[in-house]
């Protein structure tokens, strides 16, 4: 065992270096952007497309309780919002869809600061039951005001126009690929910066210590906040993009519902909550996992429910944990 | 909407029978997971899910073996305590071992994650098929305009018997002293000699073999299948949070409260819209009334 | 015949522990006071001594049967009762379930409970006037005796206080302390762990010093009375 821990050591000098660091993320870069294009195959595209997108969403998942302790339990309804507010101002208003990944985000805002304001001054997990219920509230309400969303019956959502010359007509899989790449970069990067500023430093400090950090005079109520407004504006885009993606939307429970929260949850807390960047990784696992058993309806769910039960109990800090053997 | 038919003594009465029928019930759901909150501190999510294996052993029961349905709520009752009483053994305990203060928020997503764990495996063993049973007890009879059939008075009168005798339970006997004592004040509990890991087992125990019975009750109402649970435990935490997270007593008054505007709800609502009002109504709760409508500030159960 | 530690160390981690080697001895019927600066660890000994954390070294024993590693809930039936650091009633409990529950060890011994009660309302009178009431409508000094009185429900050996005086006002600390005289009287083992230094050595029969989690200095109680004021300038 103790020579098993100790050969890695060895070469660690320069596996963990800075140089061989960004090598490393440059390849795992490289590798995401031209494996769909090389392998040819469209269902490769949709996993990649897949694995990202909930890999971004699980990132701004860990925004909100990795980094200040926030549950948003009702986050699927989050997405919805962000999606319906853009399906819905092409549909009835003609508004340009790309002008709608921003309107997305402006109704993830609003919700969020909504939400934030009234929930926010409370113990913590009032906040977990009070999203749960208004995702609930959401999702009925698209489901039963038919006449305007027209609720399961599915809401016809137009693609993007062409931008720049690239087509975004349905079935191209790489356009839709590429875009959902820069978004999430600028998504992320955002983060990371927010992170690295004072602000996430306070949010830090916060998630150590809620009272000592009041005691050194910051607000943390309006920190939470801060934080919960942008993840919400952050899940309106990329809900924005996930509309002209699928092309047609039903508020259904597994769409919409608390199924898509516990995986876009799972998927955090197995990538390592704090970590920001694990959500990435466990999303190719997961995603990739639930691929792999596709035959195996329920049991791909079975293994979301007991791997999120194992890092609850077993591995509190996630895939990252692990890093020190593999990074 | 004709609002003028509120008035209607037949509509009105009738109303608020259905309201009770269905108070009942989400008061039984609701204790269970007010006791488990306020004696554990854990918000049980899978609280749907302890619901649902109580469906299917009364449908075993009942259906399969043709026991009577009093045998059918009793067999799911114990059967849960089992189960209710492993979960807390095998996950619950260990994690209470290593959490420190997140304990409510890691706790609550461990039973997140056991809720898609038992909703999946009831999905391989049983596969997706509702399987009711159609009437537990056929018949009814009238009281001036109502009509009133026997199951649901049955079920009325079940659930009230069932949560009075877990208020006995707990008010006279010396288990149930402990179990209060253990919620008010673990630690000196303990310095009493009272053994709290087993009685956090024991209550989670109970807490579920109140779903598992519910599930039983219930199940002309909602077949057993695997996902039933899921509108079961939405009322549960909307009686819950009417009744202040960890109030028994409240849990109950806001189950009949819920039963009753939503008797009303479906009376002048359109179907799905009433399902939405649930939702609304608890909300403006949490915001204006955080702790609950019948708890006063700072008290606990 | 004693309650005795010998050489424990302990504390919330391995690296660093909070106590290093702690020896000390509580006689019987005798009281036996542990001073100390804050953060000496004289919590963390009653706390250790009591089970709720276990030495990484050194042994305890009580009366010479070893405690180590024996939970908390286990220790009454050993003749061994912990009054906790602040309020520690059941609030929403009337005084008498509070008092059943000191009595939750012996519960099955319905003679031995009786004349628990008796015993302890014909010591309490005014907890026997308030039976009725919940614990929580209690004065802060009448809810002290309770928890007093619950943990002698029992009849433990050896009484293990834990800042007894703490957070109180002037007048109920004296009514404090004047019920720890009574205690012993009653030939308790009494091990008290308190701040007020003065009224705590007042009525002591030994006192031990820690400090950094050592044991400094201990003598009987009459050799500190006049040097009390120094040694507690040398914390400072």
């Amino acid at each position: 065992m103790r020579t098993a821990v100790e050969t890695p050591a060895a070469a660690s000098g320069w596996w963990r270096s800075p140089p061989a660091r960004w090598l490393k993320v440059a390849v795992l870069l490289l590798l995401l952007v031209l494996i769909p294009p090389w392998s040819g195959n469209p269902y490769i595209t949709t996993i990649f497309i897949s694995a990202v997108m909930f890999g971004i969403l699980g990132a701004i998942y860990d925004l909100m309780i990795g980094f200040a302790g926030l549950t948003n339990f009702g986050y699927a309804g989050f997405i919805a919002v962000g999606a319906y507010a853009s399906a819905l101002a092409t549909f009835h208003y003609d508004v340009n869809p790309w002008l709608g990944l921003i309107l997305g985000g402006l109704a993830g805002a609003l919700l969020g600061l909504f939400t934030g304001v009234v929930t926010l001054r409370l113990r913590g997990l009032y906040l977990g039951l009070t999203t749960w219920f208004l995702a609930e509230a959401i999702r009925l309400t698209i489901s039963n005001a038919t006449d305007y969303t027209r609720g399961v019956m599915g809401l016809n959502v137009v693609p993007f126009p062409d931008l720049f010359g690239v087509s975004f007509a349905r079935g191209q899989l790489l356009s839709y690929y590429y875009l959902l790449l820069i978004l999430g970069a600028a998504i992320l990067i955002a983060m990371a910066l927010l992170l690295r500023s004072r602000v996430g430093l306070a949010f830090r400090a916060m998630r150590e210590d809620e009272l000592a950090t009041q005691s050194l005079g910051l607000d943390t109520v309006r920190l939470k906040l801060l934080n919960f407004t942008l993840a919400s504006a952050f899940t309106g885009v990329v809900g924005a993009f996930y509309c002209r993606y699928l092309g047609i939307l039903t508020p259904t429970p597994e769409e919409f519902g608390v199924p898509r929260t516990v995986e876009i949850l799972t998927i955090a807390y197995v990538g390592g909550r704090g970590t920001l960047w694990g959500s990435l990784f466990a999303a190719f696992l997961l995603i990739g996992l639930q691929e792999y058993f596709r035959s195996l309806e329920a049991w791909r769910l079975v293994i979301y429910g007991t791997l999120l039960i194992t890092v609850i109990l077993f591995l509190p800090k996630g895939l990252a944990g692990l890093r020190r053997y593999l990074w | 909407m004709d609002l003028s038919l509120l008035l209607d003594p037949a509509i009105l009465s009738e109303l608020v029978f259905q309201g009770l029928v269905r108070g009942a019930m989400y008061a039984l759901m609701g204790v269970g997971l007010a006791l488990i909150f306020g004696i554990l501190g854990i918000v049980n999510f899978a609280q749907g899910e302890l619901f649902m294996l109580g469906t299917y052993a009364m449908f075993f029961c009942v259906s399969v073996l043709g026991l009577p349905f009093v045998v059918g709520v009793a067999a799911a009752a114990a059967l849960l305590f089992l189960v209710g009483a492993l979960i807390e053994r095998g996950l619950i305990e260990p994690l209470r071992r290593r959490s420190g203060r997140n304990w409510l928020i890691d706790s609550f997503v461990l039973t997140i994650g056991l809720m898609v764990v038992l909703q999946n495996l009831a999905l391989l063993a049983f596969g997706s098929t509702r399987r009711g049973v159609a009437t537990l007890l056929p018949g009814s009879f009238d009281i001036g305009p109502v009509t009133i059939t026997y199951e649901r008075l049955m079920i009325l009168l079940v659930a009230t018997a069932l949560v009075l005798a877990l208020g006995a339970f707990v008010k006279f006997t010396p288990l149930g002293k402990a179990i209060r004592a253990t919620a008010q004040h673990p630690e000196a509990a303990q310095t009493l000699g009272i053994d709290t890991p087993r009685i956090y087992t024991i209550s989670f125990g109970i807490g579920a073999a109140l779903a598992g019975a519910a599930g039983a009750l219930l199940i002309s109402i909602f077949p057993a299948f695997p996902t039933v649970g899921y509108q079961p435990s939405l009322k549960a935490f909307a009686v819950v949070i009417l009744g202040g997270l960890g109030n028994v007593v409240g849990a109950i008054a806001g189950g009949i409260l819920l039963g009753i505007v939503e008797a009303y709800a479906i009376f002048f609502l359109s179907a799905g819209w009433q399902n939405v009002l649930t939702p609304i109504v608890i909300i403006l709760v949490l915001i204006l009334r955080p702790q609950g409508l019948f708890t006063r500030q700072g008290e606990r159960p | 015949m004693s309650l005795r530690v010998e050489g424990v160390t302990a504390g919330y981690s391995r690296e660093a522990p909070i106590l290093k080697g702690v020896t000390l001895e509580a006689r019987t019927g005798l009281v036996t006071v542990i001073i100390g600066p804050n953060g000496a660890g004289k919590s963390t000994l009653l706390r250790t001594i009591y089970g709720y954390l276990r030495p990484s070294a050194g042994t305890i024993t009580h009366d010479g049967t070893p405690l180590t590693g024996l939970a908390p809930a286990r220790m009454l039936e050993h003749g061994i009762a912990y009054l906790l650091q602040g309020r520690s009633t059941f609030p929403a409990m009337t005084v008498e379930e509070n008092l059943e529950l000191g009595a939750w060890t012996i519960r099955k011994d319905k003679a031995r409970v009786r004349e628990a009660f008796e015993r302890i309302y014909g010591r309490y009178p005014q907890l026997k006037e308030r039976r009725r009431r919940p614990a929580g409508a209690l004065s802060g000094g009448e809810q002290r005796l309770l928890e007093v009185a619950r943990l002698t429900m029992t009849g433990p050996r050896t009484l293990l206080l834990d800042e007894p005086s703490v957070g109180l006002m002037p007048k109920l600390v004296d009514e404090v302390y004047a019920e720890i005289a009574r205690l012993k009287e009653d030939r308790y083992t009494i091990l008290i762990v308190d701040q007020n230094v003065k009224q705590a050595i007042g009525i002591a029969d030994w006192v031990y010093v820690l400090n950094l989690g050592e044991n400094s200095r201990q003598g009987p109680a009459e050799q500190f009375h006049e040097r009390l004021d120094a040694i507690v300038r040398e914390w400072l």
